[in-house]
């Protein structure tokens, strides 16, 4: 029998010998991958979340490939993700006519703003992960001629 | 005729109650399965309780429990503790340690002189030396000693200990070593050279066995009075094991989903909840035995979070009790688990975490199904009477 339900149609079928649970992961990534594209998880509670896997990442040779990643991911901002509503019930239509109109007013110097953060940001992360680069490799450089050295004294 | 009828165990903890890891529960499952099977044994720990101080607190002496006898010896008192942090900090930071902080790190940390001269005494009378975990002084150094009679029980993970040189020679040195699972056996691999790992013949997957059991799925929720659905992790609390991680993946969880979900913590540590999360999370804390088969079995999914883990027991024990399980995919024993028993979800993100809860919690005939095929694993592998060939096969082989 299938069990499909929201975004994980035909996933898996129950009532079989076995459960492909590497499919259903997989189906999952995808689907992950997906919603990612369209902002589903660009939300500050996933930031939060995501504090305590970013630190246990830390001490291991993934975290720097892995944090650029979310930095890229973060650093090209968009500022037309959102709809312009009104909660307050009275009056609604005025009210997002009035934020709409505010809106068109500031847009031009907002963009101004944006376009300069945007640049600063794509600017920032090259050069971190330039520097990550270099120091990767000066710090390998480095351990190598030390063990060299160990070993030259002991034979010495 | 078994040729290993003489056995000790080496050991700095002996499990009681909250004050143990699944390392030292380990030793103790294998040492009772060798007692029940008609050799003599003997576990040699110190008197020590909590592995941050390593104070003694137990008397020392002999004690008979769970069927064999145990020594206790204490623990050395002249350990500089403020020089052990010093290079352990160093050493967590993947800061490459020279030769004299290596020595500062393994003279300082767990140590007996008394248990060490007991073996330098009576090594003779013993065919097999079984030590383990393999991240502390005192089995580092015993096993270093007593190379040829040692039965190395590491439970190995890819951390900056595993990486010194002591560490190193003793894998490379020791007579036998017995893992927990096949991951387990290929990270040793990795970091020590295949030949020396796989090929020579020392390397075994034994493991450790369960006992079948039964709880009832209704029993826990209704002692702690939680009307909705709940996972759950058991173990200790701590960073290492990823408890902060799950908190703060529950509390954005109950946050963006908003859906009625409870998170049950049992186990010993410090809890720090989110303010997202305060109100969802039931710390229990210790369980005895029977109440957290309960609480697994009334799980709608086992949790477990951590990246360092050599055989899961909880994991294992969970699906023993029927229920299906999430995992931290950084975890490759973890993940292979799953993989294999068709049972658990491995998760690299929060993302990944909410779609994977949110496909368990849409889904009760999947986490019936999932439940039903970790138990058969379980059974099948992971049973006494798969384990218990394994472990004396490779006691016995010379």
């Amino acid at each position: 029998m299938n069990t499909d339900k929201g975004n994980h149609d035909s996933i898996f079928a129950i009532g079989a010998d076995g459960i492909d649970t590497e499919a259903i992961v997989e189906r999952i990534r995808a689907a992950v991958a997906d919603k990612m594209a369209r902002g589903a998880y660009r939300d500050p509670a996933v930031v939060r979340a995501e504090r305590a896997n970013l630190l246990c990442s830390s001490d291991d040779e993934t975290f720097f490939p892995y944090y650029l990643e979310c930095l890229k991911e973060a650093a090209a901002v968009d500022i037309n993700d959102y709809e312009i509503v009104e909660k307050r019930r009275f009056m609604a239509g005025a009210f997002i006519a009035l934020k709409k109109a505010i809106w068109h007013l500031l847009r031009f110097y907002t963009y101004r703003l944006w376009s300069q953060q945007n640049q600063t940001n794509a600017m920032l992360v090259a050069a971190i992960e330039n520097m990550e680069n270099r120091h990767r490799a000066r710090v390998r450089d480095l351990e190598d001629r030390i063990a060299r050295l160990e070993r030259s004294n002991k034979t010495a | 005729m078994p040729k290993a009828k003489a056995i000790a165990f080496v050991c700095p903890r002996y499990p009681q109650g909250a004050a143990a890891g699944g390392a030292e529960t380990l030793l103790r499952s294998l040492a009772v399965q060798c007692a029940r099977d008609g050799r003599k044994v003997l576990f040699l720990t110190t008197c020590a309780v909590d592995h941050f101080t390593w104070a003694n607190e137990l008397p020392e002496g002999p004690e008979d429990r769970d069927g064999i006898q145990i020594i206790r010896f204490p623990v050395n008192t002249d350990r500089d503790t403020e020089a052990f942090l010093a290079v352990q900090s160093r050493l967590c930071s993947n800061i490459r340690l020279s030769e004299d902080e290596e020595d500062t790190f393994l003279k300082n940390g767990v140590r007996s002189d008394a248990l060490m001269q007991f073996l330098h005494e009576r090594h003779a009378d013993f065919d097999r030396l079984v030590m383990g975990p393999y991240l502390f002084g005192l089995v580092i150094s015993a096993a270093t000693a007593f190379r040829d009679r040692t039965v190395l029980v590491p439970c190995l993970h890819d951390e900056p200990f595993a990486r010194l040189k002591a560490v190193r020679e003793m894998f490379l040195s020791v007579r036998r070593i017995l893992f927990n699972t096949a991951e387990e056996m290929s990270l040793a691999a990795r970091l020590y050279g295949e030949a020396p790992i796989l090929s020579s013949g020392r390397a075994r997957v034994v493991g450790m066995g369960l006992d079948p059991f039964e709880a009832d799925p209704a029993a826990f929720a209704k002692k702690h009075n939680i009307g909705a659905p709940y996972i759950l992790y058991a173990g200790r609390r701590e960073p290492l094991k990823g408890t902060p991680m799950l908190i703060d993946y529950f509390g954005a969880y109950i946050e963006r989903a908003k859906r009625p979900l409870a998170l049950v913590l049992a186990g010993s540590g410090r809890v720090e909840t989110t303010p997202a999360s305060e109100t969802a999370v039931l710390d229990v804390g210790f369980l005895a035995e029977q109440e957290k088969r309960e609480a697994m079995a009334g799980a709608a999914a086992f949790v477990h979070p951590s990246a360092n883990e050599s055989l899961g027991i909880v994991l294992l024990e969970a699906w023993m009790a029927g229920t299906p399980a999430l995992v931290n995919a950084r975890s490759a024993v973890l993940a292979a688990h799953c993989r294999n028993a068709g049972a658990g979800l491995w998760f690299r993100s929060y993302p990944e975490f909410e779609e994977e809860i949110t496909l368990l919690l849409d889904n009760p005939e999947l986490r019936r199904a999932m439940g039903e095929a970790g138990r058969r694993y379980v059974l099948r592998e992971y049973s006494w009477d798969a384990v218990r060939p394994r472990l004396l096969a490779a006691l016995d082989s010379d």
